[in-house]
C-alpha cells in the first residue's frame, strides 16, 4: 500500500503525514492508532504493542518483558 | 475523501537554495542554538521534499513540517494536523514561524493580507507596470522632442 493510499484510507487531504511517520520523525498519533491499524489491515493490539516498542521500548519491555520481541 | 494528487517536476525531490533560505529566514529565531531545536530534510516515497522542525533531544519529535508538492507547500504539526497550505513559500513560511513562536496569530492575520496583496501585485501586475515602463523609455525622448 502506498502513502497516498493509506492517507486516502485515513481520510487525509494530503499524505505527507503518511511520510513523516514512515521517514520516522513523526509518531501514529495514540488516537488514531486503531484507524492506522485498521486501514493497515493489522490487528489493533498488536500494532500499537509493536509501535510502543519503538515509541517508549524502555516501557515496553516493562510491560511486556522478553516475550515481547518475539511478538 | 480523497488524496490531492499532483504532477511532479523532474527537480522536485530536491529543496532550492531560495526554498531554504526563506524556511530559514522565517524559522531563525526557532532552530536558534538555544532552543535545542534542528531540522532535517527528507523525501516522501513519491519523491516531494519535507522539511522537518524536530524538538530537542532526546525525542527530537517533529513539531513542524513543510512539504512541497506539485509547487504547493503544504505546513503540517507533528501530529499531521494541516495549519495550513499555499503556493507562496513565503506565506507558507510566515505562518510556520507563527505556529512555533509566540508571534500573535492576530498579528500573522494581520500581516497576511497584506503579504497577499503584495503577492498579487507583484505576480499579476508588475509585468503590465514594467511593460508600460519601457514603452514610457522609448516614447519619453520624443515627447521631450516636442516640448
Amino acid at each position: 500500500m502506498s502513502q497516498a493510499d493509506l492517507a486516502a484510507k485515513l481520510g487525509l487531504k494530503y499524505y505527507t503525514f503518511v511520510s513523516q511517520v514512515e521517514n520516522g520523525f513523526s509518531r501514529v498519533p495514540t488516537e488514531l492508532l486503531g484507524a492506522w491499524a485498521d486501514q493497515l489491515g493489522l490487528e489493533q493490539r498488536a500494532f500499537a504493542r509493536h509501535l510502543l516498542m519503538y515509541y517508549e521500548p524502555e516501557l515496553h519491555r516493562l510491560l511486556f518483558g522478553a516475550e515481547s520481541k518475539s511478538k | 475523501m480523497s488524496v490531492v494528487a499532483f504532477e511532479r517536476r523532474q527537480d522536485a525531490a530536491v529543496w532550492t537554495e531560495t526554498e531554504l533560505d526563506a524556511i530559514f529566514a522565517a524559522l531563525h529565531a526557532a532552530i536558534a542554538p538555544a532552543t535545542g531545536r534542528t531540522w532535517e530534510t527528507g523525501v516522501t516515497e513519491s519523491g516531494d521534499v519535507q522539511f522537518y522542525l524536530l524538538g530537542p533531544r532526546p525525542e527530537e519529535a517533529c513539531q513542524l513540517c513543510v512539504s512541497r508538492i506539485g509547487g504547493q507547500y503544504i505546513l503540517e504539526d507533528g501530529s499531521g494536523r494541516l495549519l495550513f497550505e499555499h503556493r507562496n513559500l513565503d506565506l507558507v513560511a510566515l505562518h510556520a514561524k507563527a505556529a512555533v513562536s509566540s508571534t500573535p496569530w492576530l498579528m500573522v492575520r494581520t500581516v497576511m493580507p497584506w503579504f497577499a496583496i503584495r503577492n498579487t501585485i507583484q505576480e499579476k501586475f508588475e509585468p503590465i507596470l514594467v511593460e508600460g515602463e519601457e514603452l514610457l523609455v522609448q516614447v519619453a525622448p520624443q515627447l521631450a522632442a516636442f516640448a
